[in-house]
């Protein structure tokens, strides 16, 4: 998981850990340890996403913890020359119950993972979820047969998904044409996907693209064809963004908008650096991947939105809108004529 | 002072193992100097240790001594079966695809719940590449309208500045927002709302109070936002005029079927539920100068005068 302190990139962690999450680690590692019996740090370390030193004093505090006349130990727990060993289990053999926000996030997740291209939904994660389902409702439900599919994931399925979806796996050159909405143009690029994406919404194809020599993100219901080559690239080294920074660019240009009440899906629709909120409207600035959809956003928000910064992106609503009202006033567009 | 996480632990082992309902002076006596001595500070270091614990998912069971000596004492312990995970029995390939499955969905609120679910289950850390990655809306309200709905108890909550009570039969993810439906108990009908515009706290009621209906969620909302709200069998529709470079995107979109005119360069008129004024103007304002609405005149009125008050009128 990625953290907001960025965590996982990998120079040494040194980050403050709450007693809760600590304890709540522990939890869920003492039950996997007392069934493994012996264990080499590094692989605790990895498998909770720990360091080793984290492991290490974690285990030896709750090695030294005690409830006489219950239990002299809790945990028959020690390291040795990089092993972790559990003696006779005592306590926390089993894990604590998934809490509610757990049990959502899971079964989300599981659900999503069944609408995505390649998915089997006879295949085990089909199964897996139906089993966690069925734990989750009977420790709810108030009927001996707990009703299933309280949670439903649709996250339009695109035509085109699986082919993409394919090349991300095969890492094939595919060309596509493509509609360009920042130039309203279409045009026909070399990629080779890296990965495929929903979010807010859409479907994005992230992928390397030859004419730019740059990796680009493409949504994948402006792509009008898909044609495979048979030609395969290399794999990549670095890791792939994260989402979040998918769209957040640092040198993207920001701008700062006053949304009233009636436009807070912005905030949910769009990746936004700050929002600050005063009730009865809000404050956010966002990055501007073109002026074109700073144009679109800002005609579709019409009074409910206000561009505060920069100076030169005030007036790009107002100059939007002027030019969509031509096209009603036209006169000879097809409007016209249909209606005469 | 002890450690926080040692004094949780021993409390939380303490708790699970008791054979008998234990009082705070008892707990202090069990833990010995763990606790403050003095009776208020105890207390509150008590009170913020059992709100940790439950916090993290541990049901704390409490009950108030009747009569006698201790009458009005509070003691607690924990329920094995109720903080004890039944045993999934999930299959070794049926793990790995629940762990699949999370590190191929992010919650954009960086939340790290589904991985510490996962590792409650017995899997391990989900890993962080997947080709395929699906980012999820996350909002507070989620988790406790889920355990309502299966709990089947009326949920109270203030949405569009009025007052709801709705029997929740599901949540639904579409168009990357998150969707309650349920019964609108004062409306006596069939609503849908969205989460995120759910205001304030979430009021629930009494589990096992409604029937819920076995209903396909995808079913019961329409996949077009233009015509959530709408009334079924009355469906009002404009006439869209979409320029040639966009009208086989936006015939892809709303189907063949919905095409009344093709002009000769190209350009199309499409049909379209505007019965959802608000997002039939989104809609079609996010297609810009290349839409203009025909018909009914009453629509194409309100979409110039939307254009008007940001132009100004001229």
């Amino acid at each position: 998981m990625t953290t907001a302190d960025g965590a996982r990139s990998g120079q040494p962690r040194v980050r403050p850990r709450p007693a809760e999450d600590r304890l709540r680690r522990l939890l869920v590692m003492l039950p996997w340890l007392m069934e493994r019996g012996s264990v080499p740090v590094a692989e605790v370390a990895e498998r909770f996403d720990l360091t080793d030193r984290e492991v290490a004093t974690d285990l030896e505090l709750v090695s030294m913890c005690g409830l006489p006349p219950y239990v002299d130990e809790l945990i028959d727990v020690f390291i040795d020359e990089g092993m972790v060993h559990v003696g006779v289990p005592r306590l926390f053999t089993r894990s604590l119950k998934l809490n509610s926000v757990e049990a959502f996030e899971l079964v989300a997740a599981g659900r999503a993972a069944m609408e995505m291209p390649g998915a089997d939904p006879d295949g085990p994660l089909g199964r897996g979820l139906a089993k966690l389902e069925a734990v989750v409702e009977s420790d709810l439900a108030t009927t001996a047969a707990p009703d299933t599919g309280a949670v439903t994931v649709d996250l339009g399925r695109p035509a085109l998904g699986d082919v993409v979806a394919d090349a991300v796996r095969r890492i094939e050159w595919l060309v596509v044409t493509y509609w360009s909405a920042s130039t309203d143009a279409v045009s026909e690029r070399r990629i080779v996907p890296r990965q495929v994406f929903a979010d807010r919404g859409h479907w994005y194809v992230l992928a390397d693209d030859e004419r730019s020599g740059e990796r680009r993100t493409f949504r994948l219901d402006r792509i009008e064809s898909v044609t495979r080559t048979g030609e395969f690239a290399d794999p990549v080294d670095e890791p792939l963004p994260t989402p979040g920074e998918w769209f957040t660019d640092a040198e993207v240009e920001r701008a700062t908008i006053r949304l009233a009440d009636h436009a807070r899906w912005v905030v949910e629709r769009y990746p936004v650096d700050e929002v600050v909120d005063h009730g009865h409207e809000l404050t956010v600035t966002l990055p501007v991947g073109s002026h074109r959809w700073l144009e679109r956003v800002l005609v579709r928000l019409g009074p409910h939105a206000t561009v505060l910064a920069p100076p030169e992106l005030v007036d790009v609503g107002r100059d939007a809108a002027a030019r969509v009202l031509a096209v009603y006033r036209r006169g000879d567009g097809a409007g016209a004529s249909v209606r005469s | 002072m002890a450690d926080r996480v040692e004094r949780l632990t021993n409390l939380l082992a303490l708790l699970l193992e008791t054979p008998r309902p234990l009082s705070l002076v008892e707990i202090a006596g069990e833990l010995d100097g763990m606790y403050p001595v003095g009776l208020s500070a105890r207390r509150g270091a008590f009170e913020r240790d059992k709100a940790a614990l439950r916090e993290i998912g541990v049901p704390i069971e409490s009950e108030i001594v009747p009569g006698g000596e201790y009458a009005g004492q509070s003691r607690y312990w924990i329920d094995r079966a109720r903080y004890e995970l039944d045993d999934l029995e999930l299959d070794r390939d049926e793990m790995r695809a629940l762990q699949v499955a999370v590190a191929a969905t992010r919650s954009r609120a960086g939340s790290d719940s589904a991985q510490l679910g996962l590792w409650k289950l017995g899997g391990g850390a989900a890993g962080e590449t997947s080709p395929v990655v699906a980012t999820m809306p996350s909002s507070p309200a989620l988790a406790p309208l889920r355990d309502a709905v299966s709990r089947r108890a009326v949920v109270r909550f203030r949405y569009r500045d009025v007052d709801r009570e709705v029997e929740p039969y599901g949540l639904l993810l579409r168009d990357g927002f998150w969707y309650l439906v349920g019964f609108d108990r004062v409306r006596d009908d069939r609503r849908t709302y969205r989460v995120d515009r759910i205001a304030g706290e979430i009021e629930m009621g009494e589990g096992g109070s409604f029937e819920r209906p076995r209903i396909d969620l995808r079913e019961a909302v329409p996949t077009d936002p233009k015509l959530l709200g709408t009334q079924t069998g009355h469906v009002a529709e404009a006439v869209v005029w979409i320029s040639a470079s966009r009208a086989a995107a936006v015939v892809r979109e709303v189907g063949d079927d919905r095409v009344v005119r093709r002009h000769d360069h190209g350009a199309v008129e499409v049909t379209v539920p505007c019965g959802n004024l608000d997002a039939f103007r989104s809609w079609v304002l996010g297609l810009m100068e290349y839409a203009e609405v025909l018909a009914p005149d009453e629509v194409r009125a309100e979409m110039i005068s939307w254009l008007e008050s940001m132009a100004g009128a001229r």
